[in-house]
């Protein structure tokens, strides 16, 4: 008893001797740009304790006397740093110097590697970055920032989307790639849904080492993690906001109506037709386009509050954001609510618990937009010589052209809005059964519930428009003939749609980390996924809603008799996706990585015999840089990677393998035609995933501690892409409503270089420079299509016009084909000396190439066409940089596309629509010309797909633009705040292209077929903001 | 705690390990009939079979292509280039790319494709009358078949199963007498199970089912077994010949006595060229109609499938069976009353002033919805007259042949139609059981493989070349798809 007093006394005169507390020190070691560190060694200086830091960069340390202790910090390539603790139990550690950047921690798919190690090809972007750019899409804000990406919009309205193509198109299918926010599932047609606020990291994985994800990885993979909090911080409350205009970037050069009276007169004169106008001096007219496009209000409000205690760490977040169109106001809104949590607690020594819910709000208003009858294909081509509205105020009917409509009435008679809730989210626990043993457990979901609304009001666009839902300008409905002699009215109508789509994904894996004979490091993962997806609709349209008045529209108010005329529809879907992986990541001492992955996928999109796919992709890297004969000093860091792998596309259609009984088997019993049944689509037990081979090989270096260097190369082959191409009659698919099957065949190439070279300048007092350009070369081929057909045809030219694109062997996917131009017909005497017999050329015209030699321009086969076009750049290049001087800022971002070609098919080829003023300078006699075909209403040849519609889409475009100030903290502390910026910044300043329409930034809305093709698309805006960011 | 938490790891890892992954993926679409969901309930069999039937009424074709290839008809049509497969077919200068011959082996396998689907499920479930819907199913796939062999020769025989799209590169050309043999089979089965009557106008009876398998013992020259087959027929007693010959073709009389298997047509559904395989109606009649025609008694059409003059030729001048068959346009119209009024016109792709008397639009007979393609008039694949003719050759050309029974059935037929009786024996017989079945039976898409299979095709056809066109080529579309692997019938 008394010898254990005794002890406890001495031990209390000692801590009192030492006059220090001891306790536990914690903190993040970092690098000089902020960017975590993991696997840091740190070392309680003279003592054997000491602890590594995990992923998040983050350390503790128990017993450490917090008064003496010096801490070492150390990490293979960092200047090793001591720090005195002097009594603080938060330490936070910047490493510096050597190999920068090359200890940043990324996911890599169940689990992380750091930039130094990781084997494959992969692109970083920290989500600071991102929010810098006040995009409020993340895909449009990643566009420019990392090569082997390359992002299109697929519309500028607000809440649109865009396509994400990650190293190139391969297959005319589904190329998205698999996006996953902190491990779960996020569609991607849903970014629009994520709030870019609330992104910490986007790293993009786009060789074979996205092979973890199996079945799912061949378009690439995109993992976004949120924001989390740190242990030991007191909250930290984040404010910001910006306000901006947006503005049309360009308005197309119309003619106005002095111009159009004019060359209408010409063209019907040159059709011996009666001309239109009698005077032709009407000024300018009507300017639709000012009349279309309007300033439009966007703004965006923030908070974050991130924090932790010693066992816990949390990070919320919540956001407001909304923007206007340039095109229709409030008949084109976005409107988005974001929520956010995201918190880590340890619940024991070794269990953590990290549960991260995401929650999206959003409602948007749509126009019809990108197509024929959209409101900016009727604004091109409404004629400038009528008004908008006529003298009694109602609006014009722009009668001589039946299918272009007033926009102005149109978009006032729009009235399309959705909504949608989404709920994204996980709840993971981890156990560490030892210090090197993980096994995590986790349940993903994600849920969306989709309403859409759409009210048809009875509408009167002028007489014979297709559009008109009123048979005349007094409003009055149709009548619908329901029995003989009987009829009802049909009024004003709406569609209410909801559909639900869930996914529930369970995940166990385990990750082990062992070293042993001090020189072989191997890290392993290994686990299960379990995942299903469930999607149900239901719809229906009611008519005859009171008042034709938008404040009844809903189904309830309906007064159709007895309930005629009103539908309903639904549909449902679920799919299942079961997978088992193991990925082993070995390190010999600390030149040599290798990798292996193995991953076997489930899916109930298969056909039962291929319902299980192996996926495997090796990998390594050698850190040249670290070897003993390496002498290079001005290259710090030297890495040479490789990989190579197998994955899979599974984005095809449900249950396509199996035979459906839609097909028409009737027959004739009793004189009674009876209705049967017969397989319509062919059933195909074979069916299968898409199969993407990659290679890849690059190299990372380190040049001068200021320069970063990443090249790939890569070979990307794409097979077994889903036709349903004609089949051997034997299979029996030639009856009545029978179709072949849904089969695999046909191959795709894509090899590319990726450049990135970025700049920082050292760490200065009061000048900091950053710099990074990225380019992508991607060249892009159709290597096989199944025997027996020629070519996929893609989208058409013009109303009903040719096909345009192809995906034929040979060419690149969706390329352009029809007849090449060789300037204009300038006498008769030419055509008649022409070695090229040309039907139905008259002076003025234009003259086409003879491709296949026959000494005559077939129109009645394809022997003449050639391609004339590719909707693929040669080379996206994207160029950021970042200036601070002492409190100031400045960035910007461009993005370039060279090399691609857009269709200007916006263009009604009808003689009263509007044209554009390249008309002026048509063919009028000989030698006026040798690019503009005459006007006339005379049947001709000019208006079939050629080259002369075909034109150059390259265009360089500064994204974003931004000057900010940060005050002195001096200043700022009194009142609690850490920090204050303010800034300015624009939007799509500045576009330079040669391209006619409003914008070259097209993507595919209409799939890989229809890529760059010009309906007279929905531009991005430029848009100009103020806004100011807080830290409490 | 430790020992909690193992327990908890250890369920954790031990329960996705009981979960049985086939079964998890092994899901139906929700609420949709499949192909893989079907075959429930007897309807369901019902349907499939309605569906099996559907590919009889793409008779047409072989009406067209079994006359035109013979010394019966031309192709006539619009021009040259209209359905320029049936131009090449009757020039003999056809090849392995002919879209009509490709829809004939096309259409025939998508009819085989449905039984065999019926077939493949047919032990699924049991209800009564589960017997009678495969054998129907059974005799419609060698029904099929036997039309495939006659036009092709070998084809793959792909039996009570569908093929992948893989599959169909692994199978091969399958011998003419293996296929025969299902054939056979088949129809033997079809005929154990069935009744000489059906209630429902339409469906297969024992008479069909014996009359086709003593015509497949016919086309492989098993005389013995043909006779003691179509025997059983005729000594049922339930067909006769009817008493106007003219009427046989008449979409009053249909049903009749002499009908042992026709397709059913109905004229309540309209149609167009787009796809002639969905029709309900009978093309024929709208494509052989007069081109323009104007006037009394028939409506127009496209002037295909022309009778010869040869065929005309070839009926003594009393054969009532003459005018019965073959229209004489100008002829007819001069005896019309107001003949200066009625107008025709002549197609680009030939004439001879002669029109199929037997398939043709007439006043009465257009299908309500649209007038062009809407024929409700059945196609007789066999009537008895042709069992009658079928036996005659058989008694004739036995081991031992029975002449005498020969004569009586031959002259049954000469009879209805007024021709004096034929006494010959022997040879002279045989020639004149072929004499009649031209006369009796030209319209209706025999002639021509009447002529190969009595190896006289050579003598009849211009530009006929024995040891070629005896059988129709491959289409070399489907030699492609089916992998490249089979090989071409013989000089092709």
């Amino acid at each position: 008893m008394l010898n254990r007093s005794l002890n406890f006394i001495i031990a209390i005169c000692l801590s009192l001797v030492s006059l220090g507390q001891t306790g536990a020190v914690s903190g993040v070691v970092s690098d000089s740009l902020g960017q975590k560190i993991m696997g840091a060694a740190i070392v309680v200086k003279g003592t054997n304790s000491g602890s590594i830091t995990d992923e998040n960069g983050q350390y503790r340390i128990i017993n450490v006397d917090l008064t003496n202790a010096t801490l070492v910090a150390s990490y293979s390539g960092y200047k090793t740093k001591e720090i005195k603790v002097k009594g603080r139990k938060n330490v936070n550690i910047m490493l510096s110097d050597a190999s920068l950047g090359l200890g940043q921690v990324m996911v890599v798919g169940y689990g992380t590697a750091t930039k130094k190690e990781f084997t494959g090809a992969s692109a970083n972007v920290i989500g600071e970055d991102l929010q810098k750019l006040n995009i409020p899409r993340i895909d449009q804000a990643l566009q420019g920032q990392v090569s082997g990406v390359n992002i299109n919009t697929n519309s500028g309205s607000p809440g649109g989307s865009s396509s994400i193509r990650i190293r190139g198109l391969s297959t005319f299918g589904d190329n998205d790639p698999l996006i996953l926010v902190d491990g779960v599932v996020y569609d991607s047609e849903g970014l629009n849904a994520l709030n870019p606020n609330d992104i910490e990291s986007v790293n993009v994985l786009k060789d074979a080492t996205a092979g973890i994800y199996g079945v799912r990885a061949a378009n690439g993979v995109i993992l976004i993690e949120t924001k989390k909090g740190r242990r030991n911080v007191k909250p930290k409350i984040e404010l910001s906001a910006y306000t901006g205009v947006q503005q049309a970037t360009k308005k197309l050069n119309l003619l106005n109506a002095r111009e159009y009276a004019v060359l209408k007169n010409e063209m019907f004169a040159n059709g011996n037709n009666s001309l239109p106008f009698s005077n032709t001096n009407l000024g300018e007219g009507t300017d639709w386009q000012d009349a279309v496009f309007q300033d439009a209000q966007v703004q965006n409000y923030n908070v974050t509050v991130t924090g932790g205690t010693e066992k816990t760490t949390y990070s919320i977040g919540g956001s407001y954001f909304s923007q206007d169109g340039i095109v229709g106001l409030d008949k084109s809104n976005f409107t988005r609510f974001n929520g956010r949590v995201n918190l880590n607690t340890e619940m024991s020594d070794r269990l953590r618990l990290s549960s991260v819910l995401l929650y999206t709000n959003e409602e948007r208003q749509a126009l019809p937009e990108n197509g024929i009858g959209s409101v900016l294909y009727n604004t091109i081509n409404a004629f400038p010589t009528d008004p908008i509205r006529g003298a009694t105020g109602q609006f014009t009917y722009l009668e001589e052209v039946s299918d272009i409509i007033n926009p102005i009435a149109q978009m006032q008679n729009t009235y399309n809005t959705s909504w949608v809730d989404k709920l994204v989210g996980k709840e993971e626990i981890a156990f560490d059964i030892t210090d090197n043993l993980t096994f995590t457990n986790r349940f993903n979901y994600n849920y969306a519930a989709v309403d859409n609304k759409v009210f048809s009001p009875l509408v009167w666009y002028g007489p014979g428009k297709a559009q008109n839902t009123a048979i005349n300008a007094d409003l009055d409905p149709t009548l619908v003939e329901i029995a003989p002699g009987s009829t009802i009215e049909r009024g004003a109508s709406v569609y209410e749609g909801r559909a639900t789509y869930s996914d529930l994904n369970f995940e166990s894996f385990v990750n082990h980390n062992t070293k042993f004979n001090d020189i072989h490091t191997l890290k392993t993962t290994a686990g299960v996924s379990i995942f299903s997806r469930n999607g149900k609709g239901l719809g229906g349209t009611a008519y005859n809603i009171p008042n034709n008045s938008l404040d009844y529209a809903d189904i309830s108010a309906n007064l159709a008799p007895g309930g005629f005329l009103n539908n309903t529809n639904s549909f449902q879907f679920q799919e299942r996706l079961v997978s088992a992986f193991v990925r082993t990541q070995y390190k010999y001492g600390t030149k040599y990585n290798g990798s292996l992955i193995i991953r076997r996928d489930g899916s109930s999109k298969f056909g039962p015999n291929n319902r299980f796919g192996i996926f495997p992709t090796v990998s390594g890297s050698w850190l040249l840089s670290e070897e003993d004969f390496y002498n290079i000093d001005r290259i710090k860091f030297f890495k040479l990677r490789l990989s190579y792998g197998v994955s899979g596309n599974d984005q095809i259609a449900n249950f396509a393998y199996r035979g459906l009984l839609n097909g028409e088997g009737v027959y004739v019993f009793d004189d009674i035609i009876t209705i049967g049944a017969a397989i319509g689509r062919a059933a195909n037990p074979d069916l299968k995933w898409e199969t993407t081979r990659q290679f890849n090989i690059g190299a990372d270096l380190k040049i001068l501690h200021t320069f970063d260097l990443t090249l790939n190369y890569f070979i990307k082959n794409t097979k077994d892409l889903l036709f349903q191409p004609d089949v051997s009659g034997v299979l029996g698919t030639a009856g009545a409503g029978s179709y072949p099957p849904i089969i695999n065949a046909g191959d795709v190439s894509n090899k590319g270089l990726e450049i990135e070279l970025g700049y920082t300048m050292k760490q200065g007092k009061k000048f900091n420079l950053s710099t990074n350009i990225n380019a992508t070369f991607i060249n892009n081929e159709v290597v096989k299509i199944p025997t027996g057909i020629d070519f996929l045809p893609g989208a058409a030219f013009g109303v009903g016009g040719n096909i345009a694109t192809r995906f034929e062997r040979g060419f690149p996917i969706g390329y352009f084909i029809g007849y090449e131009t060789d300037g204009i017909f300038q006498t008769q005497e030419e055509i008649d000396n022409s070695p090229v017999t040309q039907e139905g050329a008259v002076p003025g015209d234009l003259r086409f190439v003879d491709q296949d030699g026959d000494g005559k321009i077939n129109f009645n086969d394809d022997s003449d066409k050639t391609m004339i076009g590719t909707p693929i750049p040669k080379v996206t290049l994207g160029y950021n940089i970042n200036i601070s001087y002492e409190g100031f800022d400045l960035s910007g971002n461009f993005f370039a596309a060279l090399g691609q070609d857009i269709v200007r098919n916006y263009e009604r080829q009808q003689p009263f629509a509007n044209q554009l003023n390249y008309n002026i300078d048509r063919w009028t006699g000989e030698n006026t010309t040798n690019v503009n075909p005459r006007l006339t209403t005379d049947l001709n040849r000019n208006t079939i797909f050629s080259d002369y519609f075909v034109e150059d889409g390259s265009f360089l475009r500064l994204k974003n633009l931004q000057l900010g100030y940060t005050f002195n903290p001096k200043l700022t502390q009194p009142a609690k705040i850490n920090s204050a910026r303010i800034y300015i910044a624009a939007n799509n300043l500045l576009t330079l292209t040669r391209y006619r329409g409003y914008d070259p930034d097209i993507g595919s809305a209409g799939g890989p077929l229809a890529s760059g093709i010009d309906y007279g698309f929905y531009p991005q805006a430029r848009t100009l903001m103020v806004g100011i960011s807080l830290k409490f | 705690m430790t020992k909690k938490i193992t327990t908890i790891i250890l369920t954790l890892i031990i329960l996705p390990s009981m979960f049985s992954c086939k079964k998890f993926l092994d899901i139906d679409p929700l609420y949709t009939q499949d192909a893989e969901n079907f075959f429930e309930t007897p309807n369901d069999y019902q349907r499939a079979l309605t569906g099996a039937y559907d590919l009889l009424q793409s008779s047409f074709m072989t009406v067209w292509i079994g006359e035109i290839a013979s010394d019966n008809s031309i192709a006539g049509g619009e021009s040259v280039n209209d359905t320029e497969g049936l131009h090449e077919i009757e020039a003999m200068s056809h090849d392995a790319v002919n879209n009509e011959l490709r829809s004939i082996f096309r259409w025939n396998y998508a009819g085989i494709t449905r039984a065999n689907y019926l077939l493949e499920n047919k032990n699924k479930i049991d209800f009564e009358g589960k017997g009678k819907i495969i054998a129907e199913a059974t005799f419609l796939r060698a029904y099929y078949y036997f039309e495939l062999v006659k036009y092709f020769g070998d084809v793959p025989l792909v039996i009570d199963k569908r093929l992948g799209a893989d599959e169909v590169t692994k199978v091969d050309r399958t011998p003419r007498s293996e296929v025969f043999a299902q054939i056979e089979q088949d129809l033997s089965f079809a005929a154990s199970v069935l009744d000489w009557n059906d209630p429902t106008k339409g469906r297969i009876t024992k008479g069909a089912c014996l009359s086709l398998l003593g015509k497949a013992y016919l086309y492989q020259d098993k005389f013995d077994q043909a006779a003691s087959t179509f025997d059983v027929v005729i000594n049922q007693n339930r067909y006769a010949l009817i008493g106007d010959y003219s009427d046989l073709f008449k979409v009053n009389n249909e049903g009749h006595s002499e009908a042992v298997f026709d397709v059913q047509y109905s004229g309540a559904e309209g149609g167009g060229y787009g796809c002639l395989i969905c029709l309900e109606g009978n093309a024929a009649p709208g494509f052989q109609g007069i081109r323009q025609y104007n006037g009394p008694v028939y409506g127009d059409g496209n002037s295909y499938n022309l009778p010869t003059q040869d065929l005309h030729d070839a009926f003594d001048a009393t054969d009532i069976r003459r005018d019965a068959t073959v229209l004489d346009i100008d002829a007819f119209i001069s005896k019309q009353p107001n003949s200066s009024e009625i107008t025709y016109a002549i197609g680009g792709g030939g004439h001879t002033g002669y029109y199929n008397n037997k398939y043709i639009k007439r006043q009465g007979e257009i299908g309500l919805p649209d007038n062009d393609l809407t024929s409700p008039v059945n196609y007789l694949v066999i009537r008895y007259a042709d069992v009658l003719l079928m036996a005659a050759e058989a008694h004739n050309r036995a081991t031992s042949p029975d002449d005498l029974k020969a004569q009586g059935y031959l002259n049954q037929v000469r009879l209805r139609v007024g021709m004096p009786p034929i006494n010959a024996s022997g040879n002279a017989l045989t020639e004149a059981i072929w004499t009649e079945r031209r006369l009796e039976l030209s319209g209706e898409g025999h002639r021509f493989f009447d002529l190969v299979r009595t190896a006289k095709a050579a003598d009849e056809i211009n530009g006929f070349i024995t040891g070629k066109h005896e059988l129709f080529p491959i289409p070399q579309v489907e030699i492609d798809l089916a992998g490249g692997d089979w090989s071409q019938n013989n000089n092709y």
